[in-house]
């Protein structure tokens, strides 16, 4: 039904966007690109803006966030740009020359204050905006292909000029929360060439990739037309791991199509006007240059070359397990983390619902700006004893400022008000808002259990750090801080009262990234109780020369997971339905 | 006219809305000095986060450093003589520095009418 990827049909304009829902395939679908584009002679750069990055697990090389050659294609670099190592190497920018004029103590302060949420944030955005706009980089390369962090992330970096450029032209008082970068004024002149770069459709493609599944395209739909909004209009969409001949008599296999099917016969109006291309679902993993070669040059596989599934298995609980543990020990505060696309929405979900069924009183809640509570749950509430809420960054940030305002009302007259009204303009505001809400419902888990679905791993992993980084400044605050803000880390770290559950599927990409997740919230000294490999086709019956090409070579993650990484595991079968609806979750966590 | 320097300690934002809580004292004192700077009055705030220069080049600021560390901050200078240290100047601090009556820098204004009928 769409046409099959050929790169000689597409457009190459010097920049390509490559975003959509976490798990679509974006960084295995960029990197093919990117390899084709090289492979022809073109000089091409691979940026990932993704904070848990997976670019070196798909490229099979170590990166930084410098650019470096891939090895073995000689005009393909790559280069991953963490925002916490840009945020490192701006701080040393701007202290390292007064190490030794000022006292070491005042020092170590003004490098904890360039720690925070908001110059992480705005050290990357920086590295971005010259990745687009500095003359240095952008001659060097012909194309420039962005692998991007899950879409709510990349909304924010892509919309973030656009933002900028207007509060530095709205600020009357010479922009006064500019943060960190006081000298973004300066700035101006780049921010505008990044926004025209992104809008000029001879310059910029964004290609949306998306699963055949439904919520992979809601999100598509949503990521077109924000990005729209903001004048990036130059589009295509990707279906990739569409699934063609099978076999019919397969009940998995045709259970898997027809869901397929099922989601793109509903897919949103207007992503249907999009130009769009398929890629096929394939038996083989998308690591390395070989197969990401195979995967645009359409290579059929043999069906017999699969080697055969066999027997020896490892006995793995499954959900139940995992929910009356929590039950059992009354665990206060329950974490789903883990790489977009695996599953922690409905994982977190259905614990919800086993709680509220073993008797608890449950709070569950996201702070993923894509996750769909309300297409998991419909109009199917269930029971009281169920609430059921999101962290919604534009409520949030909204409803920050009415508190501010009013506490600050008093003793401001009408002109203070608008300067302090500005500077909650800012956008780093947005970061501060979303930690107090956090910070909030955590606090209530004395009366409620709470469930939170996180967003996928890189958002995740700046919310914990500004978590880190703001408890640092309690103590010096001089403002009044809320019992719940002081009591978030500790309570974080006592795992009496916490547990955090690692969502992945058997697959390399989502157990490497949840296998780092794991190390840096080690750092943070919080330790994940539990790992869930979800949607594991080597627990179904299936006979797909295709599928069961997979389940083979889930094994191999399923038993480091196991073995190696996990301290307890559970694991799910792939199901042939999704789990929506009250009803359908409590069967699924009985 | 006196001139009046303010060093903050490092933080994000002069309004101070950007930390783990609001300290309103932050707030009114980025209120003063904006309200004075629009009066034409020499008054100017440096944030030790984004201008480490102006503190390590400036003599006293920098004694005041080694001497007591960065919880001396903030300090105030006024003709470059220490008049605040580790507190920020109250409003009659800056009515008696700049002369100007002390409501000018806190009380509430009438509340502007604004009449828009193109909205609705």
């Amino acid at each position: 039904m769409f046409t099959s990827l050929q790169l000689g049909a597409v457009n190459h304009t010097p920049f390509l966007f490559f975003t959509g829902k976490g798990g679509v395939g974006k960084t295995s679908t960029a990197s093919a690109t990117a390899i084709a584009l090289a492979d022809e002679g073109n000089r091409v750069l691979i940026v990932s803006t993704d904070p848990a990055s997976n670019l070196q697990d798909v490229l099979e090389t170590e990166l930084t966030n410098q650019p470096k050659q891939v090895p073995g294609i000689p005009t393909l670099s790559a280069c991953n740009l963490d925002p916490e190592e840009a945020a490192a190497s701006y701080r040393e920018k701007v202290i390292g020359p007064y190490r030794g004029k000022l006292p070491e103590s005042v020092v170590s302060n003004m490098e904890e204050q360039l720690s925070g949420a908001c110059s992480v944030e705005i050290a990357a955005f920086d590295e971005f905006t010259s990745l687009l706009a500095d003359p240095a980089i952008v001659d060097e390369f012909d194309h420039i292909v962005f692998d991007t962090a899950p879409t709510g992330h990349t909304l924010r970096l892509l919309q973030l000029p656009t933002a900028w450029m207007g509060f530095l032209e709205e600020s009357t008082h010479g922009a006064s929360c500019l943060g960190p970068l006081s000298g973004l004024g300066d700035k101006k002149d780049l921010y505008s060439s990044t926004v025209n770069v992104l809008s000029d459709k001879e310059k910029t493609t964004l290609v949306l990739v998306a699963r055949p599944d439904s919520s992979a395209l809601m999100e598509a739909d949503r990521a077109s037309t924000e990005l729209k909004d903001i004048g990036i209009k130059n589009q295509i969409l990707i279906v990739n791991g569409l699934m063609g001949k099978h076999q019919w008599d397969d009940s998995i296999a045709s259970a898997f199509y027809s869901r397929q099917q099922e989601a793109l016969r509903s897919m949103p109006v207007a992503l249907k006007e999009i130009q769009t291309y398929s890629l096929p679902y394939v038996a083989y993993t998308l690591t390395g240059t070989i197969s990401l070669r195979q995967l645009l040059s359409h290579v059929e596989v043999n069906p017999n070359a699969v080697t055969v599934y066999d027997d020896e298995s490892i006995e793995i609980p499954g959900l139940k397990k995992v929910i009356d543990d929590f039950s059992k020990n009354n665990t206060r505060v329950i974490f789903t983390m883990g790489k977009g696309g695996v599953g922690k929405t409905t994982i977190a979900s259905a614990i919800a619902v086993g709680l509220v069924e073993r008797g608890h009183k449950v709070h569950l809640t996201t702070t993923d700006p894509a996750a769909h509570l309300t297409h998991i749950f419909q109009e199917e509430r269930g029971k009281d004893d169920l609430r059921i809420s999101r962290i919604d960054p534009k409520e949030t940030v909204e409803s920050y400022k009415k508190s501010v305002l009013s506490k600050a009302a008093e003793g401001l007259d009408e002109e203070g008000m608008a300067y302090l009204e500005e500077d909650l303009n800012s956008p780093c505001t947005e970061e501060i808002a979303i930690f107090q809400s956090f910070a909030e419902i955590v606090g209530k888990a004395d009366e409620e259990i709470v469930v939170i679905d996180t967003a996928p791993t890189g958002h995740t992993l700046l919310l914990l750090d500004a978590t880190e980084s703001y408890t640092k400044e309690v103590p010096r605050s001089k403002g009044e801080v809320e019992d719940y803000v002081k009591n978030l880390l500790p309570r974080l770290r006592n795992s009496n009262e916490t547990s955090v559950v690692i969502v992945t599927l058997p697959e390399a990409t989502p157990v490497l990234e949840a296998k780092r997740l794991q190390e840096d919230l080690h750092r943070a000294e919080i330790h994940p109780k539990w790992w869930v490999i979800n949607q594991s086709l080597s627990v179904t019956n299936t006979t797909d020369p295709v599928l069961r090409g997979r389940a083979v070579s889930e094994r191999e993650w399923i038993q480091k997971v196991y073995n190696d990484y996990a301290n307890k595991t559970a694991l799910i079968p792939w199901m042939s339905e999704e789990k929506i609806g009250y009803k359908k979750l409590m069967d699924f966590s009985k | 006219m006196a001139k009046v320097e303010i060093f903050d300690p490092a933080m994000c934002c002069s309004t101070g809305i950007c930390g783990p809580s609001i300290n309103p004292e932050l707030t009114r004192v980025a209120n003063a000095v904006y309200s004075l700077e629009k009066q034409g009055f020499d008054i100017r705030r440096y944030n030790l986060a984004n201008d480490p220069g102006a503190f390590a080049d400036h003599e006293v600021i920098n004694r005041i450093l080694h001497d007591e560390g960065p919880d001396a901050l903030p300090v105030t200078l006024v003709d470059g003589k220490q008049a605040a240290v580790g507190k920020y100047p109250s409003n009659e601090e800056f009515s008696k520095w700049f002369e100007v009556p002390a409501e000018e820098l806190n009380e509430k204004r009438k509340v502007r009418l604004t009449l828009d009928i193109n909205k609705k």
